[in-house]
């Protein structure tokens, strides 16, 4: 298990998923910080005084973190905190799934086209920590600017 | 070092998510207008409009439009109603006192001369009130296009927590 874990090429793998997915993921909060801010809203989770603050922030750190992920930049911090939003996600999508909240996601996208179920979201965070939580226990330093 | 570098990735993140929100036209407000939950009830349903009128929105609705700024509020109620609480920045058009005439001009005037294409929200007092049909479909008459109904209206809007504008105290 431990040499699995640790298997370079599953590492660099791992890194290159989940960071393309984050970047994706932050494009359209950038884009339209409103539509993110309604999204969280719709959750009924956050205090509505934050939920503007955490609309502008949590992209940034999507994108940042996914980039260092990618780049084995800030290595650490980024898996550390990619690991942090995939569980609140997954609290957060979880408790809309349990509240039985008709809700979209956005995760990827806000409304229209596309459109993700809370339940879709849940179920599609699962692999994603699994991925996240592998990249956190994982030794493999490889292909990374950190180590440079 | 995990939680340092977790702390530095945060604080730009910071810099840039609220910086860019300083320097871009379409920003949004620090601390938006969403409302408290937990009311009990739940939003107003419209019903369907007539063909050819306007069509309804939800308190969802009005509530993302009012965020982001850009939407004009028309309440259509009377103007005491208007004095004792409205939709905040709301332009006041009583129904029932409608000139005789051609309205393109008092309209042109209520408005301060907006385009025709604006995006505009019209409400009176809740879902018992035709007040906001009626002028809507005024508006759409002398050519403005895009409009709808906020049929939960300044009701819906108080009992959902959102912010009222306020000129006289007026007792219940």
């Amino acid at each position: 298990m431990r040499r699995i874990i640790d298997n370079d090429y599953l590492t660099v793998i791992s890194r290159l998923v989940v960071g393309v997915t984050f970047i994706w993921a932050s494009v359209y909060k950038i884009a339209d910080p409103l539509s993110f801010a309604n999204a969280i809203w719709n959750y009924h989770l956050a205090p509505s005084s934050l939920i503007n603050i955490t609309s502008l922030l949590m992209p940034w750190v999507e994108l940042l973190a996914g980039i260092g992920l990618i780049l084995g930049l800030f290595y650490r911090g980024s898996i550390l905190l990619i690991n942090l939003m995939t569980i609140l996600f997954l609290i957060a999508l979880g408790s809309a799934v349990v509240r039985g909240l008709d809700i979209d996601c956005g995760c990827f996208k806000a409304g229209g086209s596309g459109k993700g179920s809370a339940l879709e979201g849940f179920l599609r965070d699962i692999p994603l920590l699994a991925l996240t939580l592998q990249l956190w226990f994982s030794r493999s330093r490889k292909w990374m600017i950190d180590r440079a | 070092m995990a939680i340092k570098q977790a702390f530095y990735i945060l604080v730009i993140s910071a810099v840039i998510g609220f910086g860019l929100n300083l320097v871009r036209a379409d920003r949004i407000p620090w601390v938006g207008q969403w409302r408290t939950l937990h009311t009990g009830e739940g939003p107003v349903k419209p019903p369907d409009p007539e063909p050819g009128d306007p069509p309804f929105v939800t308190i969802d609705q009005a509530q993302l439009e009012f965020n982001s700024g850009g939407t004009i509020f028309v309440d259509a109620r009377d103007p005491e109603e208007f004095d004792c609480g409205t939709i905040p920045g709301s332009v006041s058009i009583p129904f029932d006192y409608l000139p005789e005439g051609a309205l393109a001009p008092f309209f042109d005037s209520c408005f301060g001369g907006i385009p025709y294409d604006s995006r505009i929200i019209v409400f009176c007092s809740g879902d018992e009130c035709d007040l906001s049909i009626h002028l809507a479909r005024n508006l759409q008459a002398e050519g403005y296009t895009d409009l709808a109904i906020f049929f939960g209206g300044a009701r819906e809007w108080e009992r959902f927590g959102l912010p009222m504008e306020r000129r006289v105290e007026c007792g219940e």
